[in-house]
């Protein structure tokens, strides 16, 4: 077990609404993010004293002086970080050293983007005629987009279908499969008030939808959107102080990498190269066992991501997840619930900050559903009625529905393809 | 086949890793990075060799014949380039003359020059090259050259 285990918290989330043109800069709301989290923790502004975020190449977001500035807020460290979907979990963990290293006493992390308003993923610099097609001038390609963009590869589509039908094609699977995991999630947004989709779907839905890029269709492929959120850290004895039940950091890993120079084209990492060889780490660092672990999130861009993760990271064997997500296993009352917010493809797409927030808030017994009293642990368990909170494990056992337990331990898994990745073990 | 693709709409800037390999494709000769010291190949060109870490590297020449490895088929269109191209597919190559010696495979993807329909895991393909507009650069593509013998095409 990791000696950080244990040993820092996440006491305080907030993120600011999931839209398609928020009409603001991510100054803006990277601010507003910070400013709710900090109001979830009990904690005054400023006493953050840490601020860290992420941000792609394309340079989508603000920096952490930015906000410092902004906020009026003096810091004694910040980073910022190039990256996706294979960020939030290092940031994570890297503020865990920089807490333990004595650096700072409150972290805050952020992620802001107007991802579909201003730079959409694989779409450049937004111009005046937007970043898709319709932007006709000259894309770069230069770096490992030499080899993708004069071969008419380019966005998270394209570049991940290769793997998903890799995929497909060695362990049999179909797009029924896929559309399982896609009507599953859905169910569970549909109690998910901030989500971006909430409209109940059905596989037909899912096999009429359009194609993207072959074998992923619209709903097959997560939302893109405007959003910020911010999660903040600090260690387990000043966390006693503050508002909400801590949530422990047990540990994970922070940003693994495959081995293979040309993840793109990587077939033998099919089932998800980096996680692959890091899955044992994670729980030894953790100092936990699957069988602990009440609840998941699995970085859903597409459909086909959780079920390789679910098998790189041992929860089903090599070649299952595309049947393990079904029969209502993943579902909210299910065996493993996962991704309860309804993911990325229907709450919406925060790089993966999202998971964190929703597995904080569901340990703590406060999912924000539409249950009157979410915020004070008060739920319904009605899931036509639309509660979201999640049982404990044993609970879902032994099918109990009489004042149930929250969830104990989470485990959440970023990242996306075969490239880089990450996981969190979070504890209530 | 897949409509036209407008090359002049990408702004290509090979580095100084991989300007060898790119002046390869305009001679119309398809290389493989290649270690001299341990004769490891792979793709794409880089500075050291991922295998011993030699630094020592050189160019195996493929013969420009291979197998459809996996494929995907583009509908929407992301890129301004390839507009008009749409539904094509987009192959990853195994080539069996640049294989390790531990029967490692190389893989170069490319667009194919034909429709869905003649795409399938297994199927042969050889290399046609396309020019951007001014000799800019060229890109290698890749024609079916044959069936497969146990193809598995998507379905569904």
């Amino acid at each position: 077990m990791s000696r950080v285990s244990g040993r820092y918290c996440i006491v305080g989330v907030g993120e600011t609404d999931y839209s398609r043109w928020s009409g603001r800069t991510t100054l803006s709301m990277a601010c507003e993010a910070i400013l709710k989290a900090a109001r979830d923790a009990g904690l005054a502004v400023d006493e953050i004293d840490g601020i860290t975020s992420h941000q792609t190449a394309a340079g989508d977001s603000c920096t952490n002086d930015q906000v410092a500035t902004a906020l009026g807020i003096r810091t004694n460290v910040g980073v910022d970080i190039l990256g996706g979907g294979n960020s939030i979990g290092q940031l994570v963990h890297q503020s865990v050293g920089l807490l333990e290293g004595g650096h700072c006493e409150v972290i805050a992390i952020f992620r802001s983007m107007n991802g579909r308003s201003g730079v959409r993923m694989g779409g450049g610099a937004p111009t005046a005629r937007g970043s898709g097609p319709g932007a006709a001038r000259p894309q770069l390609a230069s770096g490992i987009n030499q080899y993708q963009i004069p071969w008419g590869i380019r966005g998270a589509p394209t570049r991940f279908a290769m793997e998903a039908m890799a995929y497909l094609h060695r362990y049999g699977y179909s797009t029924l499969n896929m559309a399982e995991l896609a009507v599953t999630q859905r169910q569970a947004a549909t109690n998910n008030p901030k989500a971006t989709r909430r409209e109940v779907i059905s596989i037909d839905d899912h096999q009429n939808s359009r194609w993207i890029t072959k074998p992923f269709r619209l709903l097959d492929c997560c939302q893109e959107n405007d959003v910020a959120a911010c999660l903040i850290l600090t260690s387990a004895e000043r966390a006693r102080d503050l508002a909400q039940p801590p949530v422990y950091i047990l540990g994970g890993n922070a940003r693994a990498s495959s081995y293979r120079p040309d993840w793109v084209w990587a077939l033998e990492d099919v089932n998800a190269g980096w996680s692959k060889h890091v899955g044992e780490r994670a729980f030894t660092n953790a100092g936990i066992d699957r069988g602990d672990v009440d609840i998941v999130t699995m970085y859903d861009n597409f459909t086909t991501t959780p079920m390789k993760y679910l098998e790189a990271f041992g929860f089903c064997g090599e070649g299952e997840g595309g049947a393990f997500i079904g029969d209502g296993r993943i579902g909210l009352d299910g065996e493993l619930p996962q991704n309860t917010n309804g993911g990325q493809l229907s709450e919406g797409y925060a790089h993966g900050a999202g998971y964190l927030i929703e597995t904080t808030r569901q340990l703590r017994g406060q999912a924000d559903d539409y249950c009157p009293g979410w915020a004070d642990g008060e739920h319904s368990y009605d899931r036509a009625g639309g509660c979201r909170q999640v049982r404990s494990r044993e609970d879902r056992r032994r099918d109990n529905w009489d004042n149930p337990s929250p969830p104990t331990v989470s485990f959440s898994v970023g990242g996306g393809g075969t490239a880089q990745g990450w996981s969190v073990a979070l504890r209530r | 086949m897949p409509g036209p693709i407008d090359y002049s709409l990408i702004n290509h800037q090979p580095d100084l890793d991989s300007a060898g390999w790119w002046e390869g494709t305009a001679a119309h000769r398809l290389l493989v990075p290649s270690c001299e010291d341990c004769a490891y190949r792979w793709f794409p060109p880089g500075p050291v060799c991922p295998s011993c870490r030699s630094m020592n590297l050189g160019w195996h020449e493929a013969e420009g014949r291979g197998v459809i490895a996996g494929y995907v088929v583009v509908c929407h269109p992301v890129l301004a380039a390839f507009r008009e191209a749409v539904p094509y597919v987009v192959a990853l190559v195994e080539l069996p003359d640049c294989a390790n010696a531990n029967g490692e495979p190389v893989r170069i993807g490319g667009v194919l020059v034909d429709d869905e329909d003649a795409a399938a895991i297994g199927a042969p393909v050889e290399v046609v090259y396309d020019h951007a507009p001014d000799d800019a650069f060229v890109v290698p593509r890749w024609r079916v050259s044959g069936e497969a013998a146990d193809g598995w095409r998507f379905e569904n």
